[in-house]
């Protein structure tokens, strides 16, 4: 257990501010909180939620820097399942500092807390949908949210690759992906592949 | 249609999908294990259940089990398939969680990840342009994007103020006039 204390990085994380201790229970339940009222404004499949992520994490609770950010998004898109998961992650960062244990317990805890709320909501969805499929307020609620949803998504875009890349060839190789996402029919687990293996070569570097 | 799938056999199925689409494609993987194979839903009950799990907020794989799993067993259906698409895969990714905060000062580990990460910050921004060619010819749609978008990046609003304020102007404008 103390071997994985103390963690010099995530110390130099705290630098700036103070990492928020989840032992102290109104802590605790002000992040589960977070958690479940973020759950319901999980629009697009759940990617407009990565800067108010970024915002708890970083900003507000000072768990992780952006550059572990980066990195625990990056090992959430690489891994299989849904990257949406990465919410176990960030959980897990927030309580690693009191032993591997209670970072796991934390990660399945925050995990919890965003899938639930939604959850709910799907299983009423699914079983009354054939009552007001064709309700106005689906219609509009479709049509409406969806351009929102667009924004945000490039936003959420936008502070991904700020917090991601810091040289120009850092940049030339998301466009690069960005493009071949959009173009091509390529897995993007190859995308990671080369990308990794541009890492190690020390060709993009941060 | 074959006969309606008990909670162990939900599981099951969903671990299946889930194990299957190891690499991608879980959509895919998704159809051809439910529709094909097991015969729970047919080809429409699917695409509905896919526009259902779009709509509605969380992600749209986890969603997509909910449908499923409910519509044989009610919420408790909904979990047991939530917890057989994810209990594998989440228990990988919290052990290269782990891995990562003991390891991550390690230079090499420091070098892959800096390359990753340019991939996914790649991936990400091509999310929004994937969906703004459904838009182009709604001027009112391209406002609202950038309206968002402008507020979010500029002005730093934050998600949930945003969405119930720009939400329900949004839906007003867009709400079904009769003919």
């Amino acid at each position: 257990m103390s071997a994985f204390l103390p963690l010099p990085v995530l110390a130099s994380a705290a630098a700036h501010c103070q990492p928020v201790s989840l032992g102290d229970w109104r802590n605790l339940l002000a992040v589960i909180w977070d958690f479940l009222s973020l759950s319901l404004f999980s629009l697009g499949g759940g990617n407009t939620l990565l800067s108010e992520y970024h915002q708890m994490a970083v900003d507000q609770y000072c768990w992780l820097n952006s550059r572990q950010f980066a990195d625990l998004y990056a090992i959430a898109e690489a891994a299989p399942g849904p990257s949406s998961m990465l919410v176990g992650l960030l959980g897990m960062g927030a309580a690693i500092r009191e032993g591997p244990l209670w970072g796991l317990v934390s990660g399945v805890g925050a995990e919890v807390a965003i899938l639930l709320p939604s959850t709910v909501v799907m299983v009423v969805a699914s079983i009354s949908w054939n009552r007001w499929r064709d309700s106005a307020w689906r219609v509009a609620f479709e049509r409406g949210l969806g351009p929102i949803t667009l924004g945000i998504l490039f936003a959420v875009g936008l502070k991904i690759l700020r917090i991601s890349d810091h040289d120009t060839p850092a940049y030339a190789v998301s466009a690069v992906v960005c493009v071949l996402m959009l173009r091509s029919r390529i897995p993007p687990l190859w995308f990671m592949a080369v990308a990794a293996l541009l890492g190690g070569l020390g060709l993009v570097n941060r | 249609m074959g006969a309606p799938p008990s909670h162990r056999e939900l599981f099951l199925g969903m671990q299946q999908v889930a194990l299957s689409s190891f690499g991608g494609g879980l959509s895919a993987w998704s159809e051809r294990i439910v529709v094909e194979e097991r015969r729970w839903l047919n080809q429409a009950e699917f695409l509905t259940g896919l526009t259902v799990a779009r709509l509605f907020p969380g992600p749209n794989q986890v969603n997509m089990a909910v449908y499923i799993g409910s519509r044989f067993h009610g919420l408790s259906g909904a979990l047991i398939a939530i917890a057989g698409l994810l209990l594998i895969p989440f228990s990988l990714l919290l052990l290269l969680g782990l891995a990562y905060y003991q390891l991550h000062m390690l230079p090499a580990v420091d070098r892959l990840l800096a390359g990753v990460i340019t991939a996914s910050a790649g991936m990400a921004i091509s999310m929004g342009f994937k969906l703004v060619g459904a838009y182009s010819r709604d001027p009112m749609a391209l406002l609202l994007a950038a309206v968002s978008f402008l507020a979010m990046t500029v002005f730093h609003v934050r998600l949930i103020p945003l969405v119930l304020v720009l939400g329900p102007l949004a839906m007003a404008w867009y709400w079904p006039r009769q003919r």
